[in-house]
Order: structure tokens, then sequence, then C-alpha cells
């Protein structure tokens, strides 16, 4: 589903060039939970934030299906995240001043999807990850495993193809972020693509594949034997 | 804007109050200052513009060219039998008079003073005022008709229908019974007209003006003309040189047309035309205020832009999230720009409020009386918030759909716009503070010249003085009647006649007088004829010589030809004008060939007219028997009132017919400068309000920073740095821009000023002392703006300061 083939990034600031990412390349298969780990600042973030096309690799192709994304322009991907991608972060990204069940909605706002069809997406959704009671709850009302809960229903109310995650359980205590992988994996489980970045090992254990990454390569891709 | 950005903005707006309230209170200022003073300039530049076919309506101007004339100018009158003479030359000519004659109403044997008018019979073909009852038109073919407005046939005739009825009306010479022919609606506030009744002209020279009312170069009456179209005007305009000299040679002389020359001006621009050398006070108030009003606007959406990306930082997230969420740059871009405009629309509305609610305010301080037409303004609101919306909008909306999202959602720190958004707020408050300093500058230079007008040495002691304008009115005798029964009053010190008084009214002579050994006609001097005791009426202090005195036999001119020597006082700028070195130097000295006039003392400058004319060089001769038309001046102890009532009381015994005008002469005085005062009240508003949205958003702004630095503050503490070295950081980071500001307010003040002040004759000196104290207040409101939140932020423990986000 997914190709990378000799991506590049790199960042120029005043007299400093900083390579974010070196000829990265990898595929996806739709259905595979793939964990991304690495000493911090090794690229694992700028690697799923250009998965997310929310930055743009400085060279190489980046195929989605038979789609070259470094071709789209701004609007054109913008509407591709809208369709296609779930993105699940550490400090969840909640809008303040949008209600739980408004920001599970926004994407689909964003998506033109009709009105009627939203609110039973938004509802099943809330229910899939538990956050129902929430429902009418400003973020800051949340803890913190509840924020991430309705966060990873923003990210699937849309039924993504790809879901993708950023240390989702890093601002976790044990209990909540065992709650949020549980849902990660049944979500795998039911046939989604979800490619997550982690510093815990026994998270990344949880995913089908995994990628270690150095200095913005890749060192090793090691399947988990199921 | 889909339904969820109308929510976040909402919530946002209740979340976080003072920012709303800054942000909203401050443009809503802005927005208000720019109504009323818009309100003001419409008034000011709607001037007969509410006469259905004005813009055909000309008025003829005379205007002067004679060397050293203090009259020298355009004036919007011209000689009586103007008309007349043009529409001999030019057949089909449409136009009227308007002669401002006033008239005496009479009723029981007393008389009361009213507006009425002479005009042609074709005066509503130019001014077709509304029509109560009656056909104006039909009704000025008959002479012995009177047209009134409401107010007046309320006044005399109550409830009963007044058509048809008789008023008694003294005009000028003659008293006659006049019908009332028709009811005209009381003419608007934005008119230089100044008529409550009208009839028709005589045919040929009224009684008692026979003398000058076909004289070339007399001013007496208004002459409007009408024209189809603009071209028409300007064709009949290019033919004035030749008419002058055709008609006008034998009065005038030779060069009849490079002396004088008649002009036409469209009637709409008549209000914002200075006369003769009037400075050009009212348009340049006009627009004075305009650009205040304009300023006062821009500043408060200066004021939103820098709050708003100032807060844009602390968007950012959220922005990101929209921009993952699949959000283009055009949704952000349009939501943004929605959020300004609504809430432009918010701060409009409050705005209304504000101005409705302050307008009494600002109608009391400036002499008006403006109200909001909704049905006007409320559109013009409406594209208001739209333009203003979009234009303050923009920038932030622009900035914020920029926002890298990968960049924002990885960092822990918010963007606030990088340092190009920094220094971009540094300059906007540069901006603001630039604006503000010259107001502050502005308005302590318009104070003190208002209050210099209010005090200033006119040249006799304006207190004690009550002046009688409806002398006129008096036969020969009642005049020294009345002279020695008010002068017999106990608290009455001194009674002077003169044709000129303070305040500016009676005669307007000048003549020429050549000085011996030169060449010429030599200078132009302004005459007055003054009866007895007009100078220590007024108080006037003698420079050099001796005043008029009546054991000098030779000072009377009474009994004297124009040809024969008389002797003149003259006053302090004539010296120079007329050649002499000092006033002892012009003492006992003859002047003028034809028409000699021995100078017996010199006075100091006495300051009837208006400020706004420059003094001009004068002589006086004196006339102990009947003035033609005088003004008298009564000079009284104790209170005013009492004096008043005792003069009016004489005056009604002696010649209850003619009516009592007067009033003291420091009110009348007050009158010359009551446009300067209300218009420095005016722009004292608005230069307060534009420094209070000024402030608002400089505390806004610091307010952002210092929390955006609280990190920072706790890692310098950390290191040792105490609090006083924070607030000293924090405050002079804000100084800086307030300092550049002031250097650039100065020159752009001081050319303002010092155009402004040069609209005066007489005029404060432009002291720096002005400009280091406005800096100082400036200074001393942005430190106490910006203090409380450095002083809060310098206190931080750095244990806390270090962990906050």
């Amino acid at each position: 589903m997914i190709r990378l083939e000799n991506i590049q990034r790199r960042y120029v600031s005043d007299d400093v060039e900083t390579t974010a990412l070196a000829d990265i390349n990898l595929e996806v298969a739709a259905g595979e939970f793939v964990a991304i780990m690495g000493p911090s600042g090794c690229g694992k973030s700028t690697l799923l934030n250009t998965l997310g096309t929310v930055d743009r690799p400085t060279a190489g192709r980046y195929l989605f299906g038979d789609r070259d994304l470094v071709a789209l322009n701004e609007a054109e991907l913008a509407r591709f995240r809208a369709m296609t991608l779930g993105f699940v972060f550490q400090s969840f990204n909640l809008i303040d001043e949008l209600t739980i069940a408004e920001n599970v909605e926004l994407g689909l706002i964003y998506r033109q999807d009709s009105g009627g069809d939203r609110k039973a997406r938004v509802a099943a959704a809330m229910d899939r990850v538990g956050v129902s009671h929430r429902a009418r709850h400003f973020p800051h009302q949340l803890s913190g495993g509840q924020q991430q809960r309705a966060a990873i229903a923003r990210a699937i109310v849309g039924e993504p193809k790809l879901i993708l995650a950023d240390e989702p359980t890093g601002n976790l205590d044990t209990e909540n972020g065992q709650q949020v992988m549980d849902i990660l994996t049944s979500l795998n489980a039911e046939g989604a693509t979800i490619i997550m970045v982690t510093h815990s090992p026994s998270h990344a254990d949880i995913a089908r594949r995994r990628i270690n990454m150095l200095d913005g390569r890749i060192v090793a891709s090691l399947a988990r034997a199921i | 804007m889909n339904r969820f950005a109308f929510l976040t903005l909402y919530r946002s707006l209740t979340r976080h109050r003072l920012y709303a309230a800054l942000n909203i209170g401050g443009l809503a200022i802005g927005i208000a200052v720019f109504l009323v003073l818009g309100l003001y300039v419409r008034f000011e530049t709607s001037y007969e513009t509410w006469l259905p076919r004005h813009n055909q309506v000309y008025l003829v101007q005379t205007v002067w060219n004679m060397p050293d004339s203090p009259f020298n100018g355009a004036y919007p009158n011209t000689m009586g039998g103007l008309l007349e003479e043009m529409q001999a030359d030019f057949p089909g000519l449409s136009g009227t008079r308007i002669n401002n004659v006033g008239a005496t109403v009479l009723r029981g044997g007393i008389g009361t003073a009213e507006d009425l008018a002479w005009v042609d019979s074709q005066f509503f073909d130019l001014f077709d005022l509304t029509m109560l009852q009656g056909d104006g038109a039909r009704a000025l073919a008959a002479p012995s008709n009177v047209l009134i407005d409401a107010n007046i046939a309320h006044k005399y005739f109550g409830t009963t229908d007044p058509v048809g009825q008789t008023l008694t009306l003294n005009i000028g010479a003659g008293t006659a019974p006049y019908r009332v022919a028709g009811v005209f609606a009381p003419l608007p506030r934005n008119t230089d007209l100044k008529f409550t009744m009208l009839t028709r002209i005589p045919k040929g020279a009224p009684q008692g003006n026979e003398d000058w009312w076909y004289r070339w170069g007399s001013t007496s009456v208004n002459t409007y003309l009408r024209f189809p179209d603009p071209a028409a005007a300007k064709a009949f305009a290019a033919r004035m040189p030749a008419f002058v000299v055709r008609h006008g040679t034998a009065d005038l002389g030779a060069n009849a047309d490079k002396t004088m020359q008649l002009t036409l001006l469209p009637l709409a621009d008549h209000h914002l035309t200075p006369a003769g050398r009037e400075m050009a006070s009212v348009r340049q108030t006009i627009v004075t205020l305009g650009i205040v009003g304009v300023l006062t606007l821009l500043i408060a959406i200066v004021n939103y832009v820098n709050l708003a990306t100032a807060r844009a930082g602390l968007r950012a997230r959220e922005v990101a999230m929209r921009k993952v969420l699949g959000a283009s740059r055009g949704t952000l871009v349009r939501q943004f720009a929605g959020e300004a405009i609504l809430t432009t629309a918010l701060a409009a509305l409050l705005a209304l409020a504000l101005a409705e609610l302050g307008l009494p305010l600002v109608n009391a301080a400036a002499g008006l009386t403006l109200s909001i037409p909704y049905a006007l303004v409320v559109p013009a609101l409406v594209v208001l918030a739209i333009v203003v919306g979009m234009g303050a909008g923009l920038y932030p909306a622009v900035l914020l759909s920029r926002f890298p999202a990968a960049a924002v959602l990885a960092s822990a720190r918010s963007p606030g716009g990088g340092r190009t958004g920094a220094r971009l707020r540094e300059m906007l408050v540069v901006f603001q503070f630039t604006l503000a300093t010259a107001f502050i500058i502005g308005t302590f230079v318009l104070v003190a010249q208002t209050r210099h007008l209010r005090q200033a040495d006119l040249g006799f002691a304006r207190d004690g003085l009550i002046v009688i304008k409806s002398g006129a009115g008096l036969s020969e005798g009642q005049q020294s009647t009345m002279r020695d029964a008010i002068g017999g009053l106990p608290m009455i010190r001194s009674v002077a006649m003169a044709d000129t008084a303070a305040g500016g009214f009676g005669n307007n002579n000048a003549n020429n007088i050549e000085i011996p050994g030169r060449p010429g006609e030599g200078p132009s001097l302004r005459e007055i004829v003054v009866g007895r005791n007009f100078f220590t009426t007024y108080g006037a202090r003698v420079v050099a010589g001796r005043l008029f005195d009546d054991r000098h036999g030779t000072d009377d001119s009474n009994g004297t030809k124009g040809t024969e020597n008389r002797a003149i006082v003259i006053n302090r700028t004539a010296v120079p004008m007329l050649g002499f070195r000092s006033a002892q130097d012009a003492v006992g000295k003859t002047v003028g060939k034809g028409r000699p006039r021995t100078i017996i003392g010199v006075v100091d400058d006495m300051r009837f007219f208006s400020p706004h004319v420059p003094m001009d060089a004068t002589y006086y001769t004196y006339w102990s028997r009947y003035l033609g038309a005088p003004v008298i001046t009564v000079r009284y102890a104790g209170p005013m009132d009492a004096a008043m009532d005792a003069v009016r009381a004489t005056w009604r015994k002696i010649a209850p017919e003619v009516p009592f005008d007067a009033a003291p002469a420091d009110q009348d005085l007050a009158k010359l400068f009551a446009a300067d005062d209300h218009a420095a009240n005016l722009f004292t508003i608005g230069s307060v309000l534009a420094v209070l949205i000024g402030c608002v958003g400089l505390w806004g702004l610091a307010s952002f920073n210092t929390s955006r630095r609280v990190k920072e503050i706790g890692i310098r503490k950390a290191l040792g740095a105490s609090s006083r070295d924070i607030v000293r950081l924090l405050v002079g980071q804000f100084l800086r821009p307030v300092l550049m500001a002031n250097v650039i307010a100065w020159p752009l003040a001081w050319v303002a000023m010092r155009h402004w002040l040069a609209g005066f004759s007489d005029r404060i000196a432009l002291s720096p002392l002005y400009f280091v104290a406005a800096t100082l207040l400036a200074l001393g409101i942005a430190v106490v703006t910006v203090l409380a939140q450095s002083l809060r932020a310098s206190r931080a423990t750095p244990a806390w300061a270090l962990h906050h986000e």
C-alpha cells in the first residue's frame, strides 16, 4: 500500500544543514502494524510526518497505492489527509474550544460528509473507544487517558486507510497506555493499517513489524513471528 | 465558515475574556471615534446639499485685489444692483439676491427683531424650500407678501392659520403691513442661509440705499445664479472681466477688471470657503478631525492585528491539528478572516452603542447637534466590519495558516510568528505610539492656543463691557438721549458709540492714505469712526501722543469735508505701514495728500475681530455728534445681569420700537473662537481615546510576550538575575518602540502644528516643552501599562517558571 523510495529530508537553517531522513526505503502492506523505534532525534517523527504528508520530503518518491504524493499540491494533500489518514499524537492535540464530540466530528466536516452520516459515525467512534459519556465535555475536563482515547476516536471516525500514531502512550500511565494499545491492536485486527512511533519496547512488541532508526536511516526491520 | 468555526470563536472569546475585551473594546472605541468624527465631517460638508438643485446654484464672489488693502480676497457679497445689471446684459439669466436686512415685527408698540431676507421673485427657482402652506414662488410676485417659517408662524399666530394674516414689519426705513402668504419648513442646521422670513426685494435701490446700491465696489447682498451645468457656469464666468470693465470702470477706474473680479462659487462649497483674509480654519478643522478619526481607527486596527498575531502563536497547535485533519490553507484563511469579520462586527455593534452613549457628551463639548442616522450608519458599519475585518484579519489569517503543521506538532513551544513576527509587532507598536504621541503633542498645542486666545491681551479690557448692536435703529435725537440716559445709570462707568465694536460688529471701511514724498495711492487702512469716550470706555492704552479731546476743537470731524484736514489716532500696526520709525515719530505728522489727516496719537492694537484675521493697520476719526449706524459699547461695574437689566429698561423707555440686541463683549468675543474651542475639544477627545487604544494594544502585547517568556525568565533567574533585572529587561524592551515612536512623532507633529498655528494671526510659539512633555507622558503611560505584568513575571519562582509551557 505504501512505498517510500529514497526519501530524504534536510532542514537548512542559517548555516547549519541537518539531515533528518537519509535515503529511506520502506514498504508497508495493507493491514500491517508497524512500530518505529530509535533514540531521540533519529528521525522517527519526521518519518511519520512525511508519511502523514504534513512534512514534504526534500527528495524521493512517496507512493500511496499507485499515487505519487510528492506530486500533489497543498490542497490535494489536505484532501488526501481528510479522506485517507488518521493521526494520534503523544500530546493528544484536541482543540480546547471544541467538545469531545465536536473534536471527533471536525475531520468529517473537512471531508464535507453529510450531517446525518457524521452524527452516526461520531457516535460509533466514541462508543468504540469508550468516551461516549464524555461527548459534551471539553478536553480539559477529561483525564489524559480519556483525551487520548478521544483522539483515537477522532483518528478512526473517517475509517482511514492508514492510522499514524506518534508515541500515543508517551503521556499516559501504564494502565491508560495499555488501554490505548488494546484499542490499536483491535483496530489492526479489524484490518486497519497502523504505523506507530514509540519508545516502549513492550508496545513495539505488539506490532507485527519493528523498524529501528538511527541518524535518519532505517538500520533494522524486524518482523515478529506470529 | 462552518458551524464549528463559529463555536470555536464564541468559546475562544468567552474563555479568554480579557483578550476579547481588549481586542473588541479597543476596536469598538476606534470605530466609535471614527463614527462620531465621520458624522461631524459629514455634517460640515453637507451644507446646502439638502437643496434639491444645489449643484446648479452658484454664489457670485467679489474678489478684491488692491495694493496693500486690508480687505483683499474673495467675499461672498456683491453690489446690491449687480443681478439687475447682469440680467440686462445676459437675458434669461436665472438668479436671485438674498439680502439679510432683518426686520422688526411691531406688536403693541414693542419691536421684536427677526431674520428677514429680501429676495428676488426667482428665489424659488434656485432655493426650492419646502413649503408647508401656500405657493412660495407665487407669493413672491406681490411685494406686500411675506413668507414665514413654521417657528415664526407658531411664535406670532400660535395654532391659528397664519396664511392671510397680517404682520406689521419695519424693514430698513419704512413700516408697513405685510400679508402672510405662505409657511416654509424651518431651514435645517446644515445651512449658512440665515432667515426665518422672506419678502420680495424692492425694484431699484431700496430707500436709504440709493447712494451705493448701484455703486461698483460696494458689497451688500448675496447674489446667486443658476446654470444648467458646470460648463455653462464656466462659460459665464469667462465673460465676467469684460462685464466688469463695461459697467464698473466708472466707479472702479481704469483696470476695473484687475481691481475687482467676479467669480462663481458652487453653493455647496460656500460653507468651507473662507471670506477675505480669513484663514481656511473651518476646512482645516474638518480635515484635521477627519484625519484624527481615520488614524484612530487605524490605531485600533493595528491593535487588532497586533493582538491577533501575538495570540496566533497560542493557536498554532489548533491550526496544525486542523491541517492534519484535512483543512486546506484556503479553509483556514477563510475561517480566520471570518473570525476577524465577526469580531469586527461585534466591535462595530459595541461602537454603535458607545457612539450613542457618547454623542450627548461630544455634542456638548463641540457645540453640535449630531445624531446617528441609523439607515445610513448600519449599512456603513456592515461594510466597515467586512473591510476592517478583512484588513485586520488577513495577516493573522495568512500567518496562522502558514504554520508548518509538522514542526508545530513536534515542538513543545508554540511559534509566535518567529523573529519576523516579533519585529512586525514592534513596528506596529512604533506606528501606534507615533500617532499617539503626535496626538498628545497636538492636544497640548491646541489647548495652549485656545487658552491663549481666551486670555490673550486684546489691547483692551474685555470684561465689564456690554455691546449693543441695534443702535442703527435709533434716530439722531434718540442717540444722544440714550447715551446720556445710560451713562447716568449708577453702575455704568461710560458709554461710547462707534461704527465698529468688539466682536467684529459694525462697518468695514478702508481708505488709502498717501504717504507724503512717496509715489502711489499709499497703503489702505481700516477706518473706525468713533464718538465721545470711545477709547476710555474700551480702556485703550496710549502709546504716544494723546486721545481725542473736546477741548481741542480740531479733533472733531463733525462739519468737516473729506478734503479738509482731520485729526486721527492710529494704532501701533499702522505706524510702520505709514512709514514711521516709531510711534513718537508719527505724532504730529500729517499724511494723505488730497485728504490730509494729522496724527495726534497712537494707541495699542485693539483686536475686535476673529483671531484668524491679521491685525489691521487702523486709523480712528472722531465725530462728536450723530453717527450713521452706531454700535454702542457700555462699560459697567458690578454684576453683569444688573447692568444689562438697567440698560435694557432704559432702552425700552427711550426707543421701545427698536429691538434691544445686546450681549456682554466677552461673550461676543468668545463666539469668534468658539469653533476653535470646539475643534480643540473634539481633537482632545479623539486623542485621549487614541492614546487609550494604543495603551490597550501595548498592554495586550506585553501580556502575551511576558507569558511567552516565563520559561526564559525562569532560566535567567536560575542563573542569578534579580527581580529588578527582569523588570528592567521587560520594561526596557517595551520602551524601545515607544522611544522610537517619539523620534518619528516629533517632526510629524512639528510640521502639522506649525501648519495649524499658521491659521491664527495671534498665536503661541511652538515651544519644545510641548514635545518633551508629550514624550514624558507617552513613556509614563507605557511604563505604567507594562509595569504590573513585568513585576508579576519577575516574581515567579524559577522552579515553576522552568516547568511552564
